[in-house]
């Protein structure tokens, strides 16, 4: 559902003056914790089907959901953040991952597009190699997360 | 799905694994079926957990504590495999039998590569069933062997060269599953 408007916000501003200076960004929640990433991370939202637990020892990733005619894997954002989020109740997040795309599971709250002016964007290297910095949406000030790189950059900051 | 039919995901000309897909805690874990020797209630075991069948003794091994697992518990729908090759041989307990089934090896996908633990040892993959995804479990592993790559492809057997008879013939003990699923209704001492 999302996917249309990411491509129409995204062939509207390609090419103009102003894209340099702005960031689309996605606004959501996963239990609660609100976090923006960059809209060119985001492939789509869907309800959430329901996993498939895996016996894994990678932490985070610990199912699988069925998309199209094959499975993702999970990421699971929420106990990232020591949450508990109600599957009952949620949508899919498909992220663009480097290693493939990778689901997650948000809050039934239907993300919410942002353009972003860069000098709201404040990109600072915390201790969490996941979370880019901050940013300043819809006058939220919010954790900016690298969705596209989750748990890669947390595996080589150990 | 019984175990008396089997049945294919797709129809081709293509290779095709064969798995015994059983239930393990919840989980649909599937395991290629070239390797399974029979199937036996727990009663079958021994005191001391051997399972003597067919002239071969099988040790019994924890395969839901190993995959990491909790176990759905001894039961009516309980059964050990007796799973083998002609250098080892080990039992162990599944919560259910589903049956067998036939899955063109296009259509079995690896771990997605998040994925990157010790799981990548145990589970080669899954396969997506209409009514399950079924994780394999890794049969090299299962029998605490040394592990290889493409652990599938000496299990892939040619669909378009197998007739339903053939089909029979592959080494599977047929006629144990057909008892122990007939023993399904029964008491598990």
């Amino acid at each position: 559902m999302l996917r249309g408007q990411l491509r129409r916000q995204s062939q509207g501003t390609a090419g103009s003056a102003t894209h340099a200076r702005v960031q689309n960004m996605v606004v959501f929640s996963v239990a609660g914790q609100r976090l923006a990433a960059r809209t060119e991370e985001i492939g789509g939202v869907l309800p959430w089907p329901g996993t498939t637990p895996v016996p894994s020892d990678t932490p985070l990733v610990t199912a699988l959901v069925r998309y199209e005619e094959s499975c993702l894997p999970v990421f699971d954002l929420a106990a990232k953040f020591n949450r508990t989020v109600r599957e009952e109740d949620s949508l899919c997040l498909i992220v663009k991952h480097v290693d493939g795309p990778l689901a997650i599971c948000i809050d039934a709250q239907v993300p919410s597009l942002h353009v972003v002016p860069r000098s709201e964007l404040q990109y600072q290297s915390g201790l969490d190699p996941d979370i880019a910095g901050s940013c300043v949406a819809g006058d939220e000030q919010l954790p900016l997360i690298n969705l596209a790189t989750l748990g890669v950059a947390s595996r080589r900051s150990t | 799905m019984g175990l008396r039919g089997q049945r294919a995901v797709t129809i081709s000309n293509g290779h095709a694994v064969r798995f015994l897909v059983t239930s393990i805690g919840g989980s649909s874990v599937a395991l290629p079926a070239h390797w399974v020797r029979g199937i036996v209630t727990p009663a079958s075991a021994g005191p001391d957990g051997l399972v003597a069948w067919a002239g071969m003794q099988y040790e019994r091994t924890d395969l839901a504590a190993r995959l990491k697992i909790i176990s759905g518990g001894l039961s009516h729908d309980t059964r050990l495999i007796l799973y083998g090759n002609e250098e080892k041989a080990r039992s162990f307990a599944v919560d259910k039998v589903l049956g067998l089934l036939d899955v063109e090896r296009a259509l079995i996908c690896p771990l997605p590569p998040q994925f990157r633990g010790q799981e990548r040892e145990r589970l080669l993959g899954f396969f997506v069933d209409p009514s399950f995804v079924a994780l394999i479990a890794n049969p090299f592993w299962a029998l605490e062997l040394p592990l290889r790559p493409q652990a599938l492809e000496i299990f892939a057997i040619r669909s378009s060269e197998r007739s339903p008879s053939e089909a029979e013939s592959i080494h599977l003990p047929a006629v144990a599953m057909d008892e122990a699923l007939s023993m399904s209704t029964g008491p598990v001492s």
